[in-house]
């Protein structure tokens, strides 16, 4: 009886996993057994002409995820260090509380400063008719996922041993060379680690995205364009879901995103965890 | 040596010219929502249902509150035996390899995005059986979402168990529901809490599984069964923001926003303290 729950309850958790594989998978199949997987390279997106590229949306995504990250973590690394190595330990223990109440801000809070306090700026700064951008969309998810970042930074940090960091000074290394030679190497990879939470977080975030971005179906022109309004695989996901109909090629193309981004999300997650086994 | 002093003060103000934005910028944030959301915060506006004058112009969002607190809790509870199981299967049970394929299918359930979790809801709760958009539908896709902070919670409760008292319970001959009835429940009950207590303040942070699987605009203020949709605090915020739209319903929002993060703040510590407080042996 205990041994049957526990037994149960292990085996609903993987199955969970490929349930929502296969779901997706299912349901992406209209489009599949039309177009093949050639859709994932092309430009275009108008549903009404059953044009379904997801190049547009795939390098919104990384666009945004890569900004994110440029932007936050010298930032969230250099908070890790100075907390952990310069300030006092008790401002520590408070330092590290906000930091935790910070992370669990809702994400859609954050879509409202986006919209009334991001936007605005961005206008202002760059001269634009709207601020809705890549680039807005990457500032706000660097925002979000700072504290988070920070945190297990500064764990990694942290967990350095103390004769790691003696023995750096007795050879004479100053604070300088101690931080590049031994701190940041030390715990180079539990901030990989961070970075790779981080990432997938940036990834998979949807309303904050969503209320930023502008949703244009339309490759950034040229390429590297950050300040024009544009779409994600999250933000495309949830502007459309609620328009498409069951069992319509459009739907299966929602579908299909979902299923890129589940993929996505486990190699991220894969790669997370043999960065770990390297650890041990 | 006078050359090295003056090279780490450098880096240090280097470090710390880094790190100001990362401490200034999340807390300038949480002020300016304070700020613009107070003026519009009253008993009233979060005790009364706010039905009539208009989607999002009168206040009131005592029926967003409850949708939002029965998706959370729903979610909780749904997940809580499993994670439960999970967590006592991997203590008590499982073999080194087993352990290793159970952490990264965790993992990997926290990796996936909650949206995607969403679209999985829509096909199998909403669509195939037909429960449609639903109080229960949402509560179940955001048991997915919570599932592994509550497993993991668990787990490292159990893990501070001493060893010694799970072997001299086997050593007296307890069988395992004694073991864990008399021995681990007893040292671990804080986790368990906590992890409830952090899957709340998680599930209730979550917007996007639930936009197209659990709620609607407005118009519900208690569902009338777990079949009907509900409102949300979450979603009546993004619903807000993307209309955009008059002065009151943006401070409807940002009103909103700070009794959201208040909620969750209270969930998460809460879940804080419990875990701080260990039974006295331990201490």
């Amino acid at each position: 009886m205990l041994r049957a729950w526990l037994y149960a309850s292990t085996l609903t958790a993987l199955l969970a996993v490929l349930a929502v594989f296969g779901f997706l998978l299912h349901a992406s199949w209209p489009l599949l057994a039309e177009q093949g997987v050639a859709f994932v390279a092309e430009p275009e997106w108008f549903p009404y002409e059953d044009l379904f590229g997801l190049l547009p949306v795939l390098i919104g995504s990384g666009w945004v995820v890569l900004l994110a990250l440029l932007i936050a973590l010298p930032c969230a690394v250099a908070a890790a260090v100075l907390n952990a190595e310069l300030l006092p330990p008790r401002m520590r223990a408070g330092l590290r509380f906000v930091m935790a109440l910070m992370a669990s801000v809702p994400s859609v809070v954050y879509g409202l400063i986006g919209l009334w306090l991001l936007l605005p700026l961005l206008e202002s700064q760059f001269d634009l008719l709207t601020g809705r951008s890549l680039l807005a969309a990457g500032g706000l998810l660097a925002l979000m996922i700072l504290p988070t970042l920070m945190l297990l930074s500064e764990e990694a940090i942290a967990k350095v041993s103390a004769e790691q960091r003696d023995a750096a000074l007795a050879l004479g290394f100053d604070w300088t060379r101690m931080l590049s030679r031994v701190l940041l190497p030390q715990a180079w990879p539990g901030i990989r680690l961070a970075l790779l939470l981080s990432l997938g977080r940036a990834m998979g975030e949807t309303v904050a995205v969503m209320l930023v971005v502008g949703s244009l179906d339309r490759l950034p022109q040229p390429l590297y364009n950050l300040l024009q309004p544009a779409q994600t695989l999250t933000s495309r996901i949830g502007r459309e879901m609620a328009e498409a109909s069951l069992g319509t090629v459009h739907w299966a193309a929602l579908m299909s995103s979902g299923l890129a981004l589940a993929l996505a999300a486990v190699l991220i997650s894969l790669l997370a965890q043999r960065g770990r086994a390297h650890e041990i | 040596m006078k050359f090295n002093g003056q090279r780490d003060l450098l880096t240090k103000s280097l470090v710390v010219l880094l790190a100001l934005p990362a401490l200034l910028l999340p807390l300038a944030c949480l002020l300016y929502i304070v700020w613009r959301g107070l003026p519009g915060l009253s008993l009233d506006f979060v005790f009364s249902s706010g039905e009539g004058a208009g989607f999002g112009h009168s206040s009131g969002i005592v029926g967003q509150l409850w949708g939002s607190l029965l998706l959370a809790l729903g979610a909780c509870v749904a997940a809580l035996p499993l994670a439960l199981g999970i967590a006592i299967y991997e203590r008590l049970l499982a073999s080194t390899g087993q352990r290793r394929v159970l952490a990264s299918v965790v993992a990997m359930l926290q990796g996936i995005p909650p949206i995607v979790f969403g679209l999985f809801g829509l096909v199998l709760f909403v669509h195939a059986l037909d429960w449609g958009v639903s109080l229960v539908s949402g509560a179940l896709i955001l048991a997915i979402v919570v599932l592994p902070t509550l497993v993991m919670t668990m787990i490292a409760a159990l893990q501070r168990i001493p060893i010694e008292h799970t072997e001299a319970a086997r050593s007296l001959g307890l069988t395992e529901g004694q073991l864990l009835r008399r021995v681990w429940l007893p040292q671990a009950w804080h986790g368990l809490v906590t992890g409830v207590l952090l899957g709340m303040a998680r599930a209730l942070s979550e917007t996007a599984p639930i936009l197209f699987t659990a709620t609607v605009f407005s118009g519900v203020v208690w569902p009338d069964s777990i079949f009907a949709p509900v409102t949300t605090l979450q979603t009546h915020i993004f619903y807000l923001a993307q209309e955009g739209g008059s002065e009151a319903a943006t401070q409807v929002a940002w009103s909103s926003a700070v009794v959201l993060i208040a909620l969750v703040a209270l969930f998460a510590l809460l879940a804080h303290v419990i875990q701080k407080w260990r039974p006295l042996h331990e201490a």
